[in-house]
């Protein structure tokens, strides 16, 4: 077996080199599939008169879109909120997936433009976090980005990879939790089995993910290696299902859900109708 | 034809439509097809893009009386037929990605259940971080409700006596219109000319108006006269509210009541039509109708509150000043519907010193639980009615199975209401000002179901003697 070429011998290389290729189509198909079907959807109805309220309005309603959600959360579904929005979301995956510096080199070698995220990435583990505001020594050796005197300051002591996975673990199991006790306990139908079954890939992901960046678990020396990119493997493999996937489940809101609802509430409520 | 023997005829075109019991292959067949045929764009993303977060669950009325009426879980039902006609995935797998159609009594019944615990009120709308519309969703399902049968005989009735236009020969209804045109005429010291054609201001109330607060109906009329315009009024209803098929889903019925209050209103060719209606009437005809219709309207569909302001801004307008303590309760058609959010409370502040806002207020309001048709499904609503209609109330109740539905249907009612009512309370107010007679009868009985003094009003019939 070639454990350290690129020859397709282990679960690393078949996931780098074959699967995930595979899954990025699947994905492209996916988002021309479902924006194809909106279209097919769309018809343009005879609209009423908008009621003019003003540009300020109309941009105060803009932000309130976006905010009032997050605030109604905040008062009357807390721990949604708290595990939800701020463990799952906010302070796990998507710095998680955006920032952290592996995932910032591996994006920018594919989309050579990321690199302008580099500023604003995120260092992998807790122990070299603390360092970087402990004792930030610039490495002897060249590199192409250092994690001294960040843009993010102490604030590295939080945001890393180690601190974000604990949280964003925490969140996807009590997402996994909820939905359980939601669909088998009390019978609500809107705890969705594929839900659960997303959210259990996105626990493999974060789980082989940590346990890769941790070199874990410890292993004799010489076999670490095997391991390591076993474990890296398996992680990739999660990601890549998680992007082929992420047009057809409920992960499509990351790119497109999302966006369209809150523009689509603002421009019918706020624009059109004049809610303010 | 007597109007006795034409509400005899209605009642058994009814009859054929309603059907509380079993399981009919080929009417579901047919309320499965007006729900994919109700799918637009926008409908697909209320149907495609919910997560299952939950988040909209707290904003629902009917949240508060069980769980189950949340309402992702109510949109449930629209989005397990979608996926069985619509996906790939759910044609194949079927139930393992929650795609299935109705297929036994039960599932009927429970989607009836659900359908009728939802009032449309918008509020998930604004509380959903996607935005998603599950009352819309709850709409869809409701013309499936209606089309297999399980339709509640009142509004069925209700529906049917608008659309071929019976209550014009309803001698209560008759009277009750002459009576306020009559007290009109009195109040302004000449005769209004109703249906005059080239009138700059069509003022429209309805048969509802008339009904619930005639006191309004005629304020209005006091205040078009006193702004110094030239405005008409209808010689008869165009409606009883028009259309009340919306409220049971049935879109193209709607349609044709909807094209009657159209041509009407073209007949006169007004620049702006004045309603005092603030619920799914207003929404209706100033953004739904050009929609429904396809048609580009010439005139300005205005709420009396939108006139009132206006008047007020540019110094046409004086109101005489008090100390009431008063409150103004958002109908949620004319608020997160009809994006009518401040000129309501801009009005009370002007009238009233003691003038204090709901806890909840504009989009975040508390609905109050009646719309959606809810409201009327009351023992005392339908006894009323046909005291009304002058037919036997058995005849507005179909079967066991649908007087249960009724008994259950009013539990909930009466249970959702209360959190409006706890938020009138908080609020210190003694009189509740609105503009929704479904809002006006269930904040009514809320009040005097959990022990609150207060009066409630049409912001018209509160305006009467300030004009
Ligand atoms: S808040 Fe929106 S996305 Fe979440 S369950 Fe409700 S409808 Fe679905
Ligand atoms: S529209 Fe209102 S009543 Fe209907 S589900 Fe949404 S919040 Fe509940």
């Amino acid at each position: 077996m070639n454990v350290l070429g690129s020859a397709l011998g282990d679960i690393y290389s078949f996931a780098i080199y074959c699967y995930f290729p595979v899954a990025l189509a699947v994905f492209v198909f996916g988002c021309v599939y479902r924006i194809l079907r909106m279209v097919f959807f769309w018809h343009r109805p005879m609209k009423a008169e908008p009621r003019r309220r003003g540009a300020g309005a109309v941009f105060i309603g803009l932000i309130r879109t976006f905010l009032d959600p997050i605030l109604f959360s905040l008062r009357y579904r807390k721990w949604g909120f708290v595990f939800g929005l701020l463990f799952l979301h906010l302070l796990g995956v998507i710095p998680l997936i955006f920032l952290l510096a592996h995932h910032v080199a591996f994006f920018a070698y594919l989309m050579p433009f990321y690199s302008i995220v580099w500023p604003f990435a995120i260092p992998l583990s807790a122990t070299s976090s603390v360092l970087t505001v402990t004792a930030p020594i610039e490495p002897y050796s060249q590199m192409s980005f250092t994690f001294v005197n960040t843009v993010w300051g102490p604030l590295t002591i939080i945001l890393n990879g180690d601190v974000l996975t604990v949280l964003a673990l925490v969140g996807t199991s009590f997402k996994i939790g909820t939905k359980i006790y939601e669909r088998f306990v009390k019978g609500l139908r809107n705890a969705r089995i594929t839900d659960i079954l997303v959210y259990a890939i996105l626990l493999e992901v974060l789980i082989t993910g940590y346990l890769a960046a941790r070199h874990h678990p410890p292993t004799p020396v010489g076999t670490d290696i095997i391991v390591y990119r076993m474990l890296m493997g398996l992680h990739v493999l999660g990601a890549s299902t998680l992007l082929a996937i992420l047009p057809f489940t409920k992960y499509w809101h990351i790119i497109f859900g999302y966006w369209y609802g809150k523009f689509h509430e603002w421009y019918d409520l706020r624009v059109r109708r004049g809610a303010v | 034809m007597s109007h006795t023997q034409l509400l005899q005829t209605i009642l058994e075109e009814v009859k054929k439509v309603v059907r509380w019991e079993g399981f009919d292959g080929k009417r579901v067949d047919e309320a499965v097809k007006r729900v994919l045929a109700g799918i637009d764009v926008v409908k697909l993303h209320y149907l495609e893009n919910c997560v299952g977060c939950g988040a909209c669950a707290p904003s629902c009325p009917y949240f508060y009386v069980d769980e189950k009426y949340s309402p992702v879980n109510k949109a449930e039902e629209a989005r397990r037929i979608y996926r069985k006609k619509l996906t790939i995935a759910g044609m194949i797998l079927g139930p393992l990605v929650e795609a299935r159609l109705p297929k036994n009594e039960e599932d009927l019944d429970r989607v009836v259940e659900f359908v009728y615990r939802c009032t449309n009120c918008g509020a998930c709308y604004t509380a959903c971080p996607f935005g998603i519309d599950s009352g819309a969703l709850m709409v869809l399902m409701k013309s499936f409700s209606t089309v297999v049968g399980r339709v509640p005989t009142i509004m069925a009735f209700l529906e049917a006596v608008e659309r071929l236009e019976a209550y014009k020969e309803i001698p209560a209804l008759v009277n009750a219109w002459k009576n306020v045109v009559d007290q009109i005429n009195r109040e302004l010291g000449r005769v209004v000319e109703l249906d005059r054609k080239g009138s700059k201001v069509l003022y429209l109330p309805t048969l509802i108006d008339v009904i619930s607060y005639p006191k309004a109906v005629v304020a209005t009329a006091k205040l078009l006269d006193k702004l110094g315009l030239d405005w008409t009024m209808p010689s008869e209803p165009i409606g009883i509210r028009p259309p009340i098929a919306v409220v049971i889903g049935l879109s193209d019925r709607a349609k044709i009541v909807l094209k009657r209050v159209y041509d009407y209103i073209e007949s006169i060719g007004p620049e702006i039509v004045v309603l005092i209606d603030g619920g799914f009437v207003y929404p209706l005809l100033r953004f739904e109708l050009p929609i429904r219709l396809n048609v580009k309207p010439r005139f300005r569909v205005m709420h009396i509150v939108e006139l009132l302001v206006e008047s007020i801004e540019k110094g046409r307008l004086k109101l005489k000043y008090v100390e009431d303590k008063v409150t103004w309760h958002p109908p949620c058609q004319m608020t997160r519907r009809g994006g009518l959010t401040i000129e309501p409370e801009y009005v009370l502040k002007v009238v009233s010193r003691g003038f204090r806002r709901l806890p909840h207020h504009g989009l975040e309001s508390y609905c109050c639980g009646g719309g959606g048709g809810i409201g009327c499904i009351t023992f005392e609503f339908i006894e009323a009615i046909a005291k009304m209609f002058g037919v036997d109330a058995k005849q507005l109740i179909s079967s066991d199975k649908e007087r249960r539905f009724i008994e259950e249907t009013e539990k909930a009612y009466k249970i959702a209401l209360k959190r409006k009512i706890d938020d009138i309370k908080k609020s210190g107010a003694e009189i509740v000002v609105t503009a929704c007679p479904t809002c006006m009868r269930t904040i009514a009985l809320g009040a005097k179901l959990y022990g609150v003094n207060v009066k409630v009003l049409h912001i018209m019939e509160y305006l009467y003697d300030k004009i």
